[in-house]
């Protein structure tokens, strides 16, 4: 179980480090803009193949490269209706708080529960490694964090019940 | 005119595909998974848009890759040539989700970087031409 956990991580890790090439890039269409081009995809000569890596049938992980933007989608493991109301407000919370993060997208990609956008001003202004490091430190927190919060819960449900319930006894 | 080629090729190429398969029964029948998946990788269709011959090849490709137990053993006997296609249809692997199958695909994958680099992948990555 841990093994295919580190396997995992392993192979999002490597593929990252392959695939985050990035360069500046202006815009071809329009004078004088610039935009991550993994998200217009409007000429495809700029795209790189799209890669899914799938631990099983629930989570997986969507990396699409271009030539200055690199976007990483994830599934994350929800187990239950609890764990899915939990990650869903969990994940909702941190990419409101998109702007601190610099990487996070807004909105997670259809289909995956957060999305990350890494374009070439950030490979500029952090370092490779450091960002590929955060995004796998991420995905190891987020399951330690949905248990914690799952438990927590629990916890707190069965607590509240027994307080109340001892009215009635 | 191109149309009818490919269509023409398909069908040739499907039907080497199956000869192929039988080849690879018979292989992995006398217990030698790593030439299986060489044949498996040889015959590969490069530059084809048709999606069954595609489908067709994956299918025997995933059956080798499948029987492979000692992964280690696989790589000191494989010639490096094959390196960059058995990226490319272990990504395909990993895309299906299927327990199973991307285990085997992870496993695999972890050495063939050690082994093939990162250029392996960013090859995989920037082939747009052929497709597997």
């Amino acid at each position: 179980m841990a093994n295919t956990l580190r396997l995992y991580l392993t192979c999002i890790r490597n593929t990252l480090e392959a695939a985050m090439c990035l360069q500046n890039f202006p815009c071809q269409e329009v004078e004088r803009h610039n935009k991550p081009e993994v998200e217009l995809k409007t000429s495809t000569e700029l795209l790189l193949n799209p890669v899914l890596i799938c631990r099983n049938e629930a989570e997986k992980c969507l990396i699409e490269t271009s030539i200055n933007s690199l976007r990483i989608s994830l599934k994350v493991k929800q187990a239950d209706e609890l764990e899915n109301i939990l990650t869903k407000k969990f994940l909702r919370f941190l990419s409101m708080r998109a702007e601190a993060f610099q990487v996070l997208r807004r909105k997670p990609v259809q289909g995956y529960d957060i999305s990350f956008l890494i374009t070439n001003y950030h490979c500029e202004e952090m370092q490779k490694h450091k960002l590929i490091d955060f995004i796998v430190q991420f995905m190891e927190d987020i399951d330690k964090e949905i248990s914690e919060l799952k438990l927590s819960v629990n916890t707190r449900g069965r607590l509240v019940a027994t307080e109340f319930l001892k009215q009635f006894i | 005119m191109a149309g009818h080629e490919e269509a023409d090729n398909a069908e040739a190429i499907i039907t080497r595909i199956e000869h192929k398969s039988r080849k690879i029964e018979s292989l992995l029948k006398q217990y030698k998974p790593v030439e299986a998946l060489k044949t498996a990788l040889e015959g590969s269709p490069p530059k084809t848009r048709d999606e069954r011959c595609k489908s067709a090849n994956w299918i025997v490709v995933h059956r080798a890759i499948m029987a492979i137990k000692d992964v280690d053993g696989m790589f000191s006997s494989l010639d490096p040539e094959y390196y960059d296609i058995l990226m490319k249809y272990l990504y395909r692997g990993l895309s299906t989700g299927d327990r199973p199958t991307c285990d085997q695909c992870l496993r695999i994958h972890e050495k063939l970087t050690e082994r093939a680099g990162l250029g392996c992948i960013l090859r995989s990555l920037a082939d747009t031409v052929n497709t597997v």
